[in-house]
């Protein structure tokens, strides 16, 4: 989604020039950006730009109406030295990486079948995955829920078959509820960049490396990943920040064993009051998912560069 | 020795796009399905058909309060958002001027951000301007979230196209006005289409925007999220779920649709792919 700073500076030049030819068109260009850019620009500047400058200020301490209004980074070595928060912190990371690595176990083989195989049920397949991106992301978690509840559809299930005759408990309200029901939910996000990466493979080199005796693995580790990388890193960039930062669905299904840094903030905030804490707090969270955005993004430039 | 691994492999494509079509779209479909069961438990076994939940669903007043919002508020964050966007993108890509890799760069940042901590500095932007939080502070939050979305839909499609037209038209002695018009928004007609349906669904199906700056308003996402948090499954939930997934499949497949009888009938190859894909490139 970030293609508009990427592509467009190749693309200006022409118009610019022309721009720059024609006196009297240069002098309309002058303020025609401004006339289109202004108040969109006035919006982001406002609502984006100011609160995340107060969530800073906040964040150290310097509260614009609040009592006490002195510099501290008390806030985030509390948050840093609290074992409590580590230990959140750790399982975010445990859910999202396994939420994302599961997504792409699935997604690059679905996303090679997608471009490669389905034929003329490509589009079909394509069109299913933005529907159901479209769905409304709590409900298709409260589906989950319906399904692996204590009294849900599967315990129900199992129990009149005659397999169990307690309920199992270990369905619902723990880690592996928060990653099966974040892996389904972003898989759309996973698999459509991947697809649009594989698309652009022209699939007479898989045959011409197969003529020279490749097998599959080799045509998979030699030609399609490579090839495919920059698709795989931007689906890493779309889906792990949303991962790594969400809160609806531990909230729903995570239980105590599936508590993530997103709960932290929101109970930080609207539970406990402590607005220092929770600014900082949102703001480490801001800072790895730049990490991560930094590092995605240069990884799937590179590798676009390269092949 | 080809043509069995050829079929294995076959095979192997077959079961994979099945299971995770059964897992995706499974739980969907029975949550549909309960909502037509007679029993306020969801559990099997089935007891029979009924449609008391869609009554019940469309009498609860909190419900329909809560779903009108979310309409309203779609129906008027997402036009505004693909006026704001187009315009961005069309300045961003076709003009060279000293604050335009700023401009860029800022309207692409709300696109990483998480919703979670947009929601959070919202939240206590208007606390501390002491501004009363209301579905107006979200749809304000919104078109500031889903603009961006549109103009890197709208960018994407812009830099593809011949520029030469829009020169021709100028030259030509077409005013810009008219070179908007006539020469760019017929051509840019599919992506906006596409960019109102996302805005709309970004503004219909956000959560955590919704929940931290709207106070004592509530959207649909953040009703079902307090009925859940707050009580067991129920099937008026299902019911109500049921109603809006069905109008949201028919509203994307009536736009595909739409979108490839536009291309067809102008000679393009403007298939759905490309169209998505445009988006994420």
């Amino acid at each position: 989604m970030e293609t508009t700073s990427v592509k467009a500076p190749t693309q200006l030049t022409d118009s610019a020039l022309v721009n720059e030819a024609s006196g009297s068109r240069r002098s309309v260009a002058r303020w025609l950006p401004a006339a289109y850019l202004t108040v969109p620009m006035l919006i982001l500047l406002v609502l984006f730009v100011l609160p995340m400058v107060l969530l800073a200020l906040i964040s150290v301490g310097k509260g614009i109406n609040g009592a006490e209004s002195m510099w501290s980074i008390g806030a985030y070595t509390s948050l840093l030295s609290d074992p409590l928060y580590l230990t959140i912190a750790k399982t975010t990371i445990i859910i999202a990486t396994s939420a994302m690595v599961i997504q792409l176990i699935i997604g690059v083989p679905l996303a090679y079948v997608m471009a490669f195989k389905a034929g003329r049920f490509e589009i079909p397949m394509l069109l299913g995955l933005v529907i159901l991106d479209e769905l409304n992301p709590i409900v298709r978690i409260y589906a989950w829920r319906m399904l692996l509840g204590r009294n849900g559809i599967i315990n129900g299930a199992l129990e009149s078959l005659g397999i169990i005759d307690q309920p199992i408990d270990a369905l619902l309200f723990n880690k592996f509820a928060v990653i099966l029901v974040l892996s389904t939910g972003w898989i759309t996000y996973t698999i459509i960049p991947i697809y649009a990466a594989m698309k652009a493979i022209d699939p007479r080199l898989f045959q011409a490396a197969q003529d020279l005796g490749a097998g599959w693995w080799t045509i998979t580790r030699r030609i399609l990943i490579p090839l495919a990388a920059p698709g795989i890193f931007v689906a890493v960039l779309l889906v792990y920040i949303p991962l790594f930062t969400d809160f609806a669905a531990p909230s729903l299904v995570g239980g105590t064993s599936g508590y993530m840094l997103g709960q932290a903030v929101n109970d930080l905030i609207l539970g406990q009051g402590d607005l220092a804490r929770g600014a900082a707090l949102s703001f480490m969270l801001l800072l790895a998912t730049g990490v991560v955005a930094v590092v995605a993004y240069r990884l799937a430039r590179i590798n676009r560069l390269e092949t | 020795m080809t043509s069995a691994r050829g079929r294995v492999t076959d095979g192997l494509a077959l079961l994979l796009v099945l299971t995770v079509g059964v897992v995706l779209l499974g739980p969907i479909l029975l949550l549909a399905l309960f909502s037509f069961n007679d029993s306020s438990v969801i559990a099997l076994p089935f007891e029979g058909f009924t449609l008391e939940w869609y009554r019940e669903a469309l009498a609860d007043p909190e419900a329909i309060k809560a779903l009108v919002n979310s309409v309203v508020l779609a129906a008027i964050v997402a036009p505004i958002c693909v006026v704001l966007g187009t315009a961005t993108a069309w300045a961003i890509t076709r003009f060279r001027f000293r604050s335009r890799a700023v401009w860029s760069g800022l309207v692409a940042i709300p696109l990483i951000v998480p919703w979670l901590v947009i929601g959070i500095a919202g939240l206590l932007f208007f606390a501390t301007l002491q501004i009363e939080l209301t579905l107006e502070t979200v749809g304000v939050m919104h078109i500031m979230t889903t603009f961006p979305l549109v103009t890197a839909l709208v960018a994407a499609r812009l830099v593809r196209f011949e520029r030469s037209q829009e020169e021709a038209a100028l030259d030509l002695g077409a005013s810009q006005f008219q070179m908007m018009t006539k020469v760019v928004l017929p051509q840019l007609a599919p992506a906006l289409a596409a960019s109102a349906i996302f805005a709309f669904a970004w503004s219909f199906n956000n959560f955590e925007i919704s929940f931290f700056t709207g106070g004592y308003d509530q959207t649909f996402p953040v009703w079902v999220y307090g009925v859940l948090r707050n009580s067991n499954n129920l099937p008026l939930v299902n019911a109500m779920s049921t109603l809006i997934s069905v109008v949201q499949i028919l509203v994307v497949y009536f736009l595909w649709w739409g979108i490839r009888r536009v291309s067809r009938r102008r000679g393009t190859a403007d298939e759905l792919s490309t169209m998505v894909t445009s988006g994420v490139r």
